[in-house]
């Protein structure tokens, strides 16, 4: 089978948010770059925000919060386990961030003097910032793109990352899951941008495709980050979302909190103590379903007309547009209904919890000349706008470091090997399918993995997850489409042996639901106030190990951590001051 | 075809979709509007204007939209030229699209607009004003705050003088926060807070007896960030309301002014059926207790 | 599968498509490339049964040619 070969400067995998970002930012810093943008799907609707966002949640506007409160409020929303660095990073180009996106033609709610309408939901500083118009946030950046002269390249699957022998990145392997064409891509730079990892978890339903998250993401950059060598950190504190359900959408509290909306039980009551969108707050959730209270609803038919119909043409417009066919299908009018909520399947995303790729305050790996931005980096509580901020720190860093370096000479037996591994299932004529594959895997991790977690369940997990590590190699397939969801098997199984040995390691509860440890129920400080890493070791094998805290920048002050503290879940007579 | 465009060099687009703009299918014309967005060519922009009078709404719609999203100020020159179009839906267009331009040139324009004969096109030349937060505009802008026919034009109007917390202005709030209309007198409550308007706190406290909850919410949160001793009697009723987010409003309230007197009525909301107020009532009960060393 | 009748969720009206005259958007634009056009009939349709129910394909066809079919519950 013929081979393509391509030469860039910087290679960006994953067209969603942060790629686009750090693509055109390469290219601003440095025009004379030869960049190029790979996508797995196609770049005018891909990743998360394919039909675009109602808002920013994390926007640090002056005026209305400080970088140094972020730091702080992301500090305990994250239980400790941050490298303030990195959200300083974040928080301290939000706004020029802001800016630029609003200069591009991406549309915030400004309120009548043409100031950023910026709603208080959060306790210590404000941070939510609506965008009514969101859904047209990925044409701008198309348009960018195509100013920017971005190279792309669409419906290509990268599957490793192109090692150097002095270990630093060098390109990327990929192939077409339309023609199957293989493709060699060297680089000096790698950005990986491919979001978060969607399809761990089976959902409630069974669909292996109705994930909350775009199941285009399956853990790509998770794994491929891996077999490169780079560190990954707080892979055992998982994402799990409220959703609608039987609808794999948000309920979008946030987007309604601002206009009164609330979560509540079955009594129409608000349950929900914990200010964050958190482990916390799942962890409140699953207690309610658990408790006899629920089902949990979003509510809002308590609100007027005029706030129902705004909030209705914010959520059916833009991320989720399908929720308003929906609610038509099942006969639920916002005016009178609650609307029933779920708990999603599980995940990794560093964008809405902190499993990722171990990045500094310059969007670096471990690993030279290999970056990463967007929900695969782990930059806790990072969402959309950490992305698009990530992106640009990524692309500015892997234009300077490009600068000094020549492309590496390619490894033909690196590039041999992963051409027998990545094509095999096409030669193979009979087997098993992917999809009958990935389901055993995913409903074995649900079996094991899904919070409450103990030990005894996934160290069997670990063991079932060997047996599909066998069925890997039993996979055959009739097309380079089919190939494509091979080759996702094999990412989703990493992701899931990272999540049970980094779950297993952490011998404490932690992030609430996120990493609830039956058998090690408290939180333990002194033990395991660190970030717990996972790296390929040079054997090949799976270490997980200790990453002592950095340093804090910003210490939380001694009232402000006893307010915090009062927040947390309790019996609600200690709620209070009063000792 | 759009998509297919989408494909080429952005410059080699252009020409194809100003062309689409005189296609006689609607959907082209409107697909073409909506792509040329942000296009900043004397052409494009040409063409967009002359899409302002085409005779389906949609795509003047999506011709002004287009042209708002232009951020270079020489269009907003052309634009000007056109302010006084006889389309009302291309007049409206075209303050629409100047908004977010900020260019003072659109002052005069957008006053000479004020009594236009169209709402649509008072409530964007308004909106124009209250974002260059024209000082001299602003005797005509209060005239529409307070005695438009149209309720969508007071609202937007009272929302535009919400910058600055001279006399004028403070009279033409205090008249809004008694209009008919409750989304009116909703932005009223929330401008005085903006603002600080001190002298209509008496105004705002009799608005916590509004017959609309959103008038109340947007009334306790301006006393908050009043300070308003005055309101803490009333504020303190407020925390056993029936409607759970005005009990977290009127705490939050509380904690800004921070008067002990409430710290009783405080203490009883901390334990509040709904979580919301009961972390709204600590904030603001130990606020209390530390300001006044009570601890 | 060819047993049993699956109903793909994503429903192209063949009178409208105009993927026989050259159109790709829907299948450019989906994120899970399960679209594709068929042979047959030279129109766009589903190849795969694995929609996300994200609506891209349905928004951007220039002849609203596609429904995506949500009843009461996604699956």
């Amino acid at each position: 089978m013929q081979t393509h070969n391509i030469e860039v400067d910087i290679l960006v995998i994953g067209g969603g948010t942060a790629g686009p970002m750090a693509a055109i930012k390469t290219r601003q810093k440095n025009p004379a770059l030869k960049v190029l943008l790979l996508e797995k799907a196609n770049v005018k609707r891909s990743g998360a925000i394919s039909m675009g966002m109602d808002g920013l949640n994390n926007a640090v506007i002056p005026g209305h919060a400080t970088p140094e409160q972020y730091v702080r409020e992301i500090t305990v929303a994250n239980d400790g386990i941050v490298n303030q660095k990195t959200l300083f990073a974040y928080a301290e180009n939000s706004y020029a961030m802001i800016e630029e996106l609003d200069s591009w033609g991406v549309k915030f709610e400004k309120d009548e003097n043409g100031d950023y309408a910026v709603k208080k939901v959060h306790h210590m500083g404000t941070y939510v910032l609506p965008m009514p118009e969101g859904h047209d946030i990925k044409k701008v950046l198309y348009r960018k793109l195509k100013q920017a002269r971005v190279d792309i390249t669409n419906r290509l699957v990268a599957t490793r990352v192109l090692t150097a022998p002095d270990g630093r990145a060098a390109g990327a392997l990929a192939f077409d899951c339309r023609t199957g064409v293989y493709t060699v891509i060297r680089a000096k730079a790698v950005i990986l941008c491919t979001g978060a990892a969607g399809r761990l978890g089976l959902p409630a339903s069974g669909y292996l495709f109705g994930t909350y998250e775009n199941p285009t993401n399956a853990g790509d950059g998770y794994s491929m980050a891996y077999h490169a060598g780079a560190e990954l950190s707080g892979i055992e504190c998982f994402q799990i979302n409220p959703l609608i359900k039987d609808y794999n959408g948000p309920a979008c509290a946030y987007v309604t909190g601002p206009m009164g909306g609330y979560t509540a039980n079955a009594r129409g009551e608000r349950f929900i103590e914990s200010d964050y969108w958190s482990g916390q707050m799942m962890q409140e959730f699953h207690q309610e379903l658990a408790g006899g209270k629920g089902p949990v609803f979003l509510k809002i038919n308590h609100l007027a007309e005029e706030t129902i119909m705004n909030i209705e043409n914010i959520l059916h417009g833009n991320e989720r547009p399908s929720r308003g066919r929906f609610h038509e299908g099942r006969g639920t009018d916002y005016r009178t209904d609650m609307v029933e909520m779920n708990i999603s399947e599980i995940g990794l995303c560093s964008g809405h919890s902190a499993s990722g790729v171990w990045v500094n305050e310059r969007a670096e790996t471990t690993v030279p000349g290999l970056y990463a931005a967007g929900d695969l980096a782990c930059v806790p509580h990072n969402y959309m706008l950490g992305a698009f901020v990530y992106g640009r720190l990524a692309g500015e860093s892997a234009a300077d470091y490009c600068a000094g370096i020549e492309l590496a000479a390619v490894d033909a037996a690196q590039v041999e090997a992963e051409r027998q591994r990545i094509f095999a299932p096409l030669a193979r004529g009979q087997g098993l399918s992917p999809a009958q594959v990935e389901f055993k895997l995913r409903r074995l991790v649900n079996d094991y993995l899904q919070p409450p977690k103990v030990a005894r369940r996934m160290e069997i997990g670990l063991r079932r997850f060997e047996d599909i590590r066998a069925d890997l190699q039993k996979m055959a397939v009739s097309n380079p489409h089919e190939l494509m969801r091979a080759a996702e098997v094999g990412f989703i199984l990493d992701c899931a042996e990272m999540a049970a040995r980094a779950s297993l390691f952490r011998t404490e509860s932690r992030w609430g639901l996120y990493h609830y440890r039956q058998d090690y129920p408290d939180r333990n400080d002194a033990n395991w106030q660190v970030h717990v890493q996972v790296k390929k070791d040079h054997s090949g094998n799976m270490q997980v190990f200790k990453r002592a805290l950095e340093p804090y920048l910003v210490e939380l002050e001694e009232t402000e951590k006893k307010v915090y503290q009062q927040l947390r879940i309790q019996p609600r007579e200690t709620i209070s001051c009063r000792r | 075809m759009m998509s297919l465009l989408d494909e080429l060099d952005p410059d080699a687009a252009e020409p194809i979709l100003i062309a689409a703009l005189q296609d006689p299918a609607r959907e082209v014309r409107l697909e073409a509007a909506r792509a040329l967005e942000a296009q900043d060519s004397p052409d494009a922009v040409a063409g967009l204007l002359k899409a302002l009078e085409d005779v389906e709404y949609s795509v003047r719609e999506a011709a002004a939209q287009s042209l708002s999203a232009v951020k270079n100020p020489a269009v907003g020159a052309l634009l000007l030229e056109q302010a006084d179009n006889t389309d009302a839906g291309v007049r409206a267009g075209i303050f629409r699209a100047l908004r977010e331009l900020r260019l003072p040139a659109a002052t005069l324009p957008a006053v000479k607009a004020l009594p236009d004969e169209e709402a649509r096109v008072r409530r964007e030349a308004v909106a124009v004003l209250g974002w260059l937060k024209a000082h001299s505009a602003l005797p005509q802008m209060v005239v529409l705050a307070t005695s438009d026919p149209d309720a969508e034009v007071r609202r937007a109007a009272v929302g535009a003088i919400g910058f600055s917390a001279e006399t004028l202005v403070s009279k033409a709030v205090e008249s809004a926060l008694a209009d008919s209309d409750w989304q009116v007198r909703e932005v009223a409550a929330a401008v005085i807070g903006k603002l600080g308007l001190q002298e209509l706190a008496p105004a705002l406290i009799a608005a916590l007896n509004d017959s609309h909850w959103q008038v109340r919410l947007k009334a306790a949160h301006s006393l908050g960030r009043l300070r308003e001793g005055g309101a803490v009697a009333a504020l303190c009723d407020l925390l056993f309301d029936p409607v759970s987010n005005l009990r977290k409003e009127a705490a939050l309230a509380l904690g800004e002014i921070s008067d002990p007197a409430s710290i009783d009525p405080l203490f009883e909301a901390i334990s509040d059926s709904d979580p919301d107020v009961r972390k709204a009532a600590n904030l603001a009960y130990c606020r209390i207790k530390a300001l006044h060393d009570l601890c | 599968m060819a047993f049993s009748q699956i109903d793909f969720p994503v429903k192209v009206n063949p009178e409208a498509c105009i993927a026989d005259k050259g159109c790709t958007v829907c299948i450019d634009v989906c994120p899970l490339d399960v679209l594709a056009i068929d042979p047959a009939t030279g129109k766009a349709g589903m190849k795969y049964d694995e929609c996300w129910y994200c609506l891209p394909c349905e928004k951007d066809c220039p002849t609203q040619a596609i429904t995506v079919d949500i009843p009461y519950l996604l699956r």
